[in-house]
């Protein structure tokens, strides 16, 4: 049981969702996402805490998020709490030391994780009061 | 390729649909005050021009549909965009927004001996403080508000879906604070910052 990354855990919760993580770049890959009936396939993997493009996916229903900046207190913090769905925050590799910093938005970054997470089946631990782990499956 | 500017009915059409990020013919109509026809033709219009997509009975925003409402709004918002008074309210609004977005954190969530635990609203003294600091964050951005409303009556919308928020709140309706599904002061508030940023053509700051 491999931990794959860690972040800031938006809420405490025993649901532990899995799925295929599925990086979301745009609205339209949300839209195809729940054209295609299926979206509880997946964990979603975006790029910010303000990523505001995910709603529909989560009011349909989504079943966990890991994003790669924003925290807790941000607009998607505060959704996923209101959907009791399981996210992991400002998550980063636990095999790299790349870490997202306010303010610095190295695209190296962002983009690694992309590339390690995406299309991995992952499961989301959020059981700890401060820290979500994406375990993989 | 230089974006076509939207007229102002396709414009407000689109504008409500990216805010909305789905939305349906009737919710479109009441968002706009446009009457439904005029909303089908416009959605239609988009549609074609493949700004809005349709599935599952609702319009979602099409390809362009960012690219296609920041080229309109640097447009019918030029002269906003200059404007000093309201320059100097929207640098304020950030500083309000993140009070909001941590009072809606604290409404949502306690802290027990530092750790963070959902609240169970059992506590009505602690619930009251938070509706009365939410309360006051939203008669801040009156004056923002008023004075987008002089450039554009659509920003009147924002004042009158706060006051109704917030009036069944008083009147127990806890679930307006911050719920996703309904026109929560939380709901109204993002909104409106979607839509401030883009009339004045700034990006969000994480």
């Amino acid at each position: 049981m491999e931990i794959l990354a860690e972040g800031y855990n938006a809420f405490e919760t025993d649901k532990s969702p899995s799925g295929v993580v599925k990086y979301l770049d745009k609205p339209q890959d949300v839209i195809k996402l729940i054209q295609s009936g299926k979206l509880k396939e997946h964990i979603l993997l975006v790029r910010g805490g303000t990523t505001t493009f995910l709603t529909p996916a989560l009011s349909m229903g989504a079943i966990g998020v890991i994003t790669m900046s924003g925290a807790p207190e941000s607009h998607l913090g505060i959704l996923s709490r209101e959907f009791q769905m399981p996210c992991v925050m400002t998550a980063y590799l636990t095999t790299s030391d790349s870490r997202y910093e306010v303010g610095n938005v190295d695209e190296k970054h962002f983009r690694e994780i992309a590339e390690t997470l995406d299309g991995r089946t992952v499961r989301l631990d959020c059981t700890d009061s401060t820290v979500g782990r994406v375990i993989e499956a | 390729m230089s974006m076509p500017v939207l007229g102002k009915s396709d414009y407000r059409v689109l504008n409500v649909v990216t805010l909305k990020k789905m939305a349906t013919t009737p919710v479109l109509a009441e968002a706009t005050g446009l009457s439904t026809d005029q909303v089908e033709a416009a959605l239609s219009a988009l549609a074609d021009s493949g700004l809005v997509l349709t599935a599952a009975g609702s319009a979602f925003p099409g390809d362009g549909a960012d690219a296609a409402l920041a080229a309109s709004a640097a447009e019918h918002y030029a002269e906003v965009r200059e404007d000093a008074g309201v320059i100097a309210l929207v640098d304020r609004f950030e500083d309000i927004n993140s009070q909001l977005l941590i009072t809606m954190s604290a409404w949502q969530q306690v802290d027990v001996g530092g750790h963070k635990v959902a609240n169970d609203h059992t506590d009505a003294g602690y619930d009251d403080k938070i509706i009365t600091r939410i309360d006051r964050l939203v008669q801040r951005l009156g004056p923002l508000l008023a004075a987008l409303t002089a450039f554009d009556q659509h920003f009147a919308g924002y004042r009158e879906r706060f006051d109704a928020a917030l009036a069944g709140i008083d009147e127990g309706r806890h679930e307006l604070v911050s719920s996703p599904t309904q026109d929560s002061v939380h709901t109204v508030w993002f909104e409106f910052h979607e839509d401030l940023l883009r009339t004045m053509g700034r990006e969000r700051k994480e």
